[in-house]
């Protein structure tokens, strides 16, 4: 099977070299048969990534464990389910699945590119095909995943424990998927430019396909984070790790982009910003794949260092300087339909937008980028911590929310259409409401009160929105539900995008309440003893082992009261003293108004092979606050070691996920069929144009 | 085995990609003719939807009367244009008109808009 692999490759490189040279050859010398050859070779590229992929879980199907990567990868232990987390689990295969999935929206996305973009499209084409022909030359020659070993093991090491979980069917492919998939917005509009056509003829294409590619990114963001909190109990969800920040931002500049795409498409406005846009987010995907392919930052993602890491970033300079040498050539021709009227308009507001979301994302790459820096220039390490991004960006986002809130209610062009204050009125007063009944209620952390204003304010904003244009339905009697339906379904991108503003309000109060109010203790528990933090108690009441061959685990059976704080004043009042915020307790000494409210079982295991712990922490959920507890370590001595910490409005950053998916796909949801419509219209044709054109 | 699987994969690439050469079909490059058609069925595709987008703006009070009438006007007479090109000069003015109002108000109708336009809210 390594040979069918590696003849795939091989053949996949040929024939991508073919689709570009020969694309761009066929265009300049108008030979119409070599531009259809060339993408007819760009089609075959996708099968030839399908066999070599093929020809690799296969291997794993059988156990070869001659091929190196299948013994590095897995073991006949492994449930069979796997195979599909094994084939992406290491370096080369990812990249293998990366170039699968390339290939595969490559093909989609030239089959149903539209007519009129049949200028550039052999442009377009042959970017897609270099980019392909670099993914195809990285595993022939650097990292194949069909590499043989000399000596054939008896069984392979195993995958690793951290991926042997469901979420793991997901995450990683959604995210190398995303990042992967902003190629095709970037083919598009690289293509148009050369080609000269400034337009807006790819204006929809590419704000289906940035659409499609943000939206997978931004599910694969929250599923990560979800996992790391609610499965591998790390505690928290967002460590502003390398790996975490190179997929943030190009989400960032792709949510730029998609707001400020509208302004052209609505007031021919921002060409060049949209451009630029692209191209910034397409350069910062190649970063991800840089920093990820054994670039120099240290990450729990991150593989092993190597020549691989040299390769990307070549070609992550290389996309650089060619996505701007394009801008540059073109920029003169890039004029704006006309200029910006007033300052309090929507477009206005996407152009701040636009600043908010870049800042945003360079004080992002300043994080990832300044430890790379000074360790080049003084050999020593740096790391740039949570708190410098927190202090940094934490402002910003608040103003991106604010502007979230703002920019629907602002009409085009000038704010002379609606009456401002009659719009701005509803939200401005619950969002001071708000404040206000926060401060009266003794809320602590001023900051944090003002996030909840702004949420509010926002809320209030889509909710009048919804609320004026549901009522008139409902008025020309619908029912409440489909009047509803029927305003969302009139205008989909406009209320998708508010279903997935709602979404990230959601997601806001999770960060605010996570980040302002978490309350944290630890402590050693034997049988029988309690741990109480807040009006919780913890009681260790059993445990059990779950060891197997390739792990030693254990899991503990806690049983979680809800306690009168009053009944246990004095012990409250000792540990205030201590400046504790938790304390134990014997058995013997707790009070019995204690009101049983969970079960949990938090569990803990170790792979002396990979020599990896991996816990699972045990969750008590409501929408006000989780208690989550992390099991450290069972102790010899038979105790347990536990963290925990009592997050606020946890349980709000993964409700939002369904809704930004639902709001992602409504948006994305096909307008009209008037483009197909109108294909039957009766505008007549001369008979020869309909044959043969490319 | 894998060796004779690889083979067959590269001959059927070759023959895909060798078939516009020597088949039967003609090809040609991207004739002026049929950009320009393209590009005027997709401009004026654009501006029905960009009308029916000013409707939507206007119903939802994100334009003024003013704005709105002024645009559509514009908007309606740069299709009545486009139109006139694609159909040459056979049909005519009123049957344009017609043409173009009914692909108006059908897009109109699947937004589900109240039919009357401005803002029934005020
Ligand atoms: C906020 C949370 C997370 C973010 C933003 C994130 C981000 C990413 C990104 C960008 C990739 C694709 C990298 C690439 O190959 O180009 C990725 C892949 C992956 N992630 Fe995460 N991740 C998160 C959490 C986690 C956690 C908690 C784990 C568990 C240890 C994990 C395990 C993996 C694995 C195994 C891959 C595939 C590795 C590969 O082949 O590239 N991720 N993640
Ligand atoms: C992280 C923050 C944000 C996310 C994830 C987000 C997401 C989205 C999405 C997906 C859409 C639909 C786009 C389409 O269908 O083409 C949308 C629409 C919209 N967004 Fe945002 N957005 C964010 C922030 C903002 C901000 C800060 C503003 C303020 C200017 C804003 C204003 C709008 C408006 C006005 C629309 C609807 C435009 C229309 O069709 O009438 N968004 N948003």
């Amino acid at each position: 099977m390594a040979d069918l692999g590696v003849m795939a490759l091989l053949l996949g490189l040929a024939l991508s070299a073919y689709s570009a040279v020969g694309s761009i050859i066929g265009e300049k010398r108008g030979m119409a048969e070599l531009v259809v050859s060339a993408r007819r070779a760009l089609y075959m590229t996708t099968l030839a990534a399908a066999v070599a992929s093929g020809a690799l879980i296969n291997a794993f199907v059988q156990n070869d464990f001659s091929i190196k990567y299948v013994a590095d990868h897995s073991n006949t232990l492994m449930d069979r389910a796997f195979v599909w987390v094994a084939f992406y689990a290491g370096n080369e295969g990812s990249l293998l699945y990366i170039l699968l999935t390339l290939s595969i929206i490559t093909a989609l996305s030239v089959w149903f590119a539209p007519k009129r973009l049949a200028r550039s499209m052999p442009w377009t084409i042959a970017i897609l095909a270099v980019i392909q022909l670099f993914y195809f030359g990285v595993l022939a020659f650097v990292a194949s995943p069909f590499e043989l070993l000399g000596t054939v093991p008896g069984d392979g090491r195993g995958i690793n424990p951290l991926l042997t979980h469901p979420g793991m069917f997901s995450h990683p492919p959604l995210l190398m998927g995303g990042l992967i998939a902003i190629t095709i917005p970037f083919a598009f509009v690289s293509g148009a430019m050369i080609a000269g056509n400034y337009g807006d003829d790819w204006i929809d294409v590419a704000r289906v396909s940035a659409i499609i590619s943000w939206g997978v990114l931004g599910t694969g963001m929250l599923l990560g984070a979800w996992w790391a909190y609610t499965i591998l109990g790390w505690g928290g969800y967002w460590a502003w790790d390398p790996i975490e920040n190179v997929a943030l931002m190009p989400w960032l500049v792709m949510t730029a982009f998609i707001h400020s795409v509208m302004v052209q498409k609505r007031r021919g406005m921002f060409r060049m910003w949209n451009v630029a846009l692209l191209n910034i987010a397409f350069v910062l995907a190649q970063l991800g794949m840089f920093i990820n392919r054994g670039g120099p930052v240290v990450s729990v993602h991150s593989f092993a260092a190597s020549t691989l890491g040299v390769i990307f970033l070549i070609f992550m300079l290389a996309s650089l300087v060619f996505a701007f040498a394009l801008f540059l050539w073109r920029m003169p021709e890039m004029k704006s339909d006309r200029a910006m009227e007033s300052f309090i308009s929507r477009e206005a507001s996407f152009l701040i937008n636009n600043f908010l979301f870049l800042s945003v994302m360079a004080v992002t790459l300043w994080g990832v980028l300044f430890p790379l820096f000074s360790d080049l220039a003084r050999d020593v390490s740096v790391s740039v911590s949570a708190p410098y991004f927190d202090r940094a960006n934490g402002p910003v986002l608040l103003g991106i929310v604010i502007m979230m809130g703002i920019g629907p209610l602002l009409p085009w062009r000038k704010s002379s259409a609606r009456s401002l204050k009659q719009w701005f009125m509803w939200p401005t007063l619950v969002g001071v409401l708000t404040i206000v009944v926060l401060v009266a209620l003794g809320v602590q952390r001023p900051v944090a009160i003002l996030a909840f204003g702004v949420v509010a304010f926002v809320a209030t904003a889509i909710s009048e929105e919804w609320w004026r244009g549901t009522a008139a339905r409902h008025q020309a009697g619908d029912n409440w539900l489909l009047a509803w339906w029927r305003l969302v379904n009139g205008n989909r991108p406009r209320h998708g995008g508010y279903i997935v503003h709602i979404s990230i309000l959601m997601l806001g109060l999770g960060i605010i309440g996570t980040n302002f109010y978490q309350q944290r203790t630890d402590g050693a528990l034997s049988l029988g003893e309690s741990l109480v933090i807040d009006n919780y108690r913890i009681e260790y009441v059993g445990n059990g082992d779950e060891s197997r061959r390739d792990r030693i685990a254990q899991w503990a059976e806690m049983s979680v009261y809800r306690i009168d704080t009053n009944d246990y004043s004095t012990e409250i009042a000792v540990a205030r003293d201590e400046g504790l915020s938790g304390f134990t307790l014997e058995n013997s000494e707790v009070r019995p108004n204690d009101e049983l409210i969970a079960q949990i079982q938090p569990w803990h295991g170790f792979y002396p092979d990979f020599n990896m712990a991996s816990v699972r922490s045990g969750i008590r959920s409501t929408i006000v606050e989780d208690l989550y507890v992390i099991p450290r370590d069972f102790l010899a001595d038979g105790r347990i070691s536990l963290a925990v910490s009592i997050n606020p409005l946890a349980w709000w950053l993964w409700a939002s996920g369904p809704f930004f998916i639902l709001g992602t796909m409504v948006a994305l949801w096909p307008q009209s069929s008037v483009e197909r419509r109108s294909k039957h219209q009766k505008v007549p044709a001369a008979p020869d144009d309909n044959e043969g054109e490319l | 085995m894998p060796v004779v699987l690889g083979t067959l994969l590269a001959l059927i690439s070759v023959a895909v990609i060798a078939y516009p050469f020597f088949g039967s079909k003609r090809y040609r490059m991207v004739s002026e003719r049929f950009i320009t058609r393209e590009l005027s069925r997709a401009e004026r595709l654009r501006i029905y939807r960009k009308i029916s987008d000013i409707d939507a703006d206007f119903t939802s009070g994100d334009l003024t009367e003013a704005d709105y009438q002024q645009q559509r006007d514009m908007l309606r007479v740069s299709a009545a244009e486009i139109l006139r090109q694609e159909s040459g000069a056979s049909s005519s003015n009123s049957a344009r008109d017609e043409e173009l109002e009914k692909e108006i108000s059908r897009l109109r109708e699947q937004s589900a808009q109240p039919p009357e336009g401005g803002d029934p809210l005020r």
